[in-house]
């Protein structure tokens, strides 16, 4: 292990970048169409929360089966999960939103917001009224505040419990991290289900798919996985991993995300063959409108892009233990994860004629000012956690089972 | 006498066996096995074995099997029994799906058992390593290397000098 480098120019490298794509974000608001800009901001937070949520189930996963191999890169995912108060911070402008300007960002909030065709208002519609329950400010506030409750809550038991380990070396650390795991597990799996449908499939309030929690699972833990390659590889050339990492425990890493991919082609293939087969007008108007113009191709492009690709190309062997090519496609996928994001969220834009708005507006300019602003706040609280602990938990009773982790067959 | 299978040593220790298949797969040879009684991590490359070629058997029947499910459900639909069902057209890739989907699971699994049971020639009733003498602690604490006649590089005399001097004991050769 050679010595660590500093990171802190780095890290304010990142904060810059970040603060830069919020004010460019917030500038759209006036020189753009607010509600497009709001809901890129939707999309951009999204995704780097379903970063921290991967990361935060990748832990759990690892303590709740006593797993070996990944003792090595959890600690990177620890540090990952210091973004979710900062997410929360960058939360709040939505949150005071509904509050200020209800209908801005989701439209079922404003009970006066006329349907397309003459068919009244959310507040006249009974398929608002069903759901009313369930879909109004208060719960909409409360859910988020406790989503974001459970996701500090946890992330801030494991990384005490891992970090504190460091030093005392105490097993009852690794116990203490299983009991979190066993509770945190269904915390974390409902909270990201609702987040996701409050969030995202709120916009389409007339939608039903039971799948769509599940969706967005497979794509937080792609994109958890994906980072995870990026920070492997980032530390292997940074010198950190020389002697730490070897082919087998990259194999197993991408291996899973490999897993991953098929996880998620058979949840959204599901999702759409139900809805299909089904042939209910309250379901299929939600991909007839991404039939509609250029969003046909951004749906080939998933199907494409987000399955066949990463897929294909990681069958073969060597892609998946050799950094290089696991690196490039790793971030294909996280590229790919965001214009999932983008199909989900951004054809609730509608022009006079209830169509949806093309993907190839001044809108994607929001979705990347937005994406680098979160994401350069969510990097830089990254770094600023790398600098606090060592590079792997060294004390933990699964490290040298880690360190020395060996698959059956020669690299 | 019986034709000459090849020259077996034994040896008493994991790290005597491991450095041993280092110096015989630096010698270059290729027809030849390591014998142990449970598996020993680094083996594989220390003998400088590649990788299974199971995984080519696999992925031709995955794609068997994908190809399967497709073309009888398309041949149903469209030539053997067409009927309207749900409004749906005659064929779709859409409900051939999750059948062809199966069909690859399926067809990959007995891909990969057939392609492994063709590879590593198993079952087999007879193993000329049977006549070795002491080869029976082989299933206890001895570790064993058998390096075969059929190998271009083996030469009786040469190979038992290598083995000799890899620290093998007991060489003899075997009868096939």
């Amino acid at each position: 292990m050679s010595a660590p480098v500093s990171t802190a120019s780095l890290a304010n490298k990142f904060l810059g970048a970040g603060l830069a794509g919020l004010a460019v974000t917030a500038l759209g608001l006036f020189v753009s169409d607010a509600h497009g800009v709001a809901l890129s901001y939707v999309v951009g937070i999204t995704y780097w929360t379903a970063v921290a949520i991967g990361m935060l189930m990748l832990i759990l996963i690892h303590h709740i089966v006593d797993a070996g191999w990944s003792t090595v890169i959890r600690r990177q995912f620890e540090h990952g999960l210091s973004a979710f108060k900062w997410l929360f911070i960058l939360f709040i402008p939505l949150l005071v939103s509904v509050w200020l300007k209800p209908g801005f960002v989701w439209p079922w909030m404003d009970l006066g917001h006329a349907l397309h065709g003459g068919h009244g208002t959310v507040g006249e519609d009974i398929l608002y009224q069903k759901k009313a329950s369930f879909l109004n400010r208060n719960m909409f506030t409360g859910m988020t505040l406790a989503f974001f409750a459970g996701w500090v809550w946890l992330s801030a038991r494991l990384r005490k419990a891992s970090f504190t380990q460091d030093g005392d070396g105490a097993a009852k650390r690794t116990f203490m991290n299983r009991k979190t795991a066993a509770f945190g597990i269904p915390i974390n799996a409902l909270a990201l289900s609702f987040a996701a449908i409050y969030w995202m499939k709120s916009l389409e309030y007339h939608w039903f798919s039971t799948m769509y929690g599940v969706w967005f699972f497979a794509n937080c833990m792609r994109a958890a996985l994906a980072f995870g390659v990026v920070i492997t590889w980032w530390l292997y050339t940074r010198g950190d991993y020389k002697g730490v990492l070897n082919t087998n425990q990259l194999h197993c890493l991408v291996a899973l995300a490999y897993a991953f991919v098929v996880f998620w082609a058979y949840v959204t293939f599901s999702q759409y063959f139900l809805i299909w087969n089904a042939n209910v007008p309250e379901e299929t108007f939600w991909y007839n409108i991404r039939e509609h113009g250029d969003w046909l191709w951004v749906g080939m492009l998933l199907l494409f892009g987000h399955f066949f690709v990463p897929f294909l190309s990681w069958l073969s062997y060597r892609r998946k233990s050799t950094l290089k090519p696991a690196l490039v496609i790793s971030i294909w996928v996280a590229f790919i994860i965001l214009v999932d994001l983008c199909y989900n969220v951004l054809p609730a834009l509608k022009d006079a004629h209830d169509e949806p708005l093309p993907f190839l507006s001044i809108n994607l300019l929001w979705v990347l000012s937005s994406v680098i602003g979160v994401g350069g706040i969510c990097v830089w609280s990254y770094l600023k956690s790398f600098a606090t602990a060592k590079l792997i938990p060294i004390r933990d009773p699964r490290i040298v089972e880690s360190l020395t982790h060996h698959e059956a067959t020669a690299p | 006498m019986n034709k000459n299978y090849g020259i077996i040593a034994a040896f008493d220790t994991v790290p005597s066996l491991y450095h041993a298949c280092e110096q015989v797969r630096d010698a270059g040879y290729s027809q030849w096995d390591a014998i142990t009684s449970f598996p020993i991590h680094g083996l594989d490359y220390a003998m400088g074995v590649r990788r299974s070629k199971v995984p080519r058997f696999s992925l031709a029947g995955g794609i068997t099997g994908f190809c399967t499910g497709m073309s009888f459900i398309a041949w149903l639909g469209w030539v053997e029994y067409p009927l309207v069902v749900g409004g749906k057209p005659m064929f779709s890739p859409m409900f051939a799906f999750p059948v062809s989907y199966e069909l690859t699971i399926l067809f990959t699994a007995f891909a990969t058992i057939g392609g492994m049971f063709f590879l590593n020639k198993l079952p087999m009733h007879y193993h000329p390593v049977m006549k070795a003498p002491q080869f029976v602690r082989a299933s206890d604490d001895r570790f064993y290397i058998v390096i075969e006649a059929n190998d271009p590089k083996f030469n009786a005399t040469a190979t038992r000098d290598l083995l000799a001097k890899a620290g093998g004991k007991d060489i003899v050769e075997l009868e096939e």
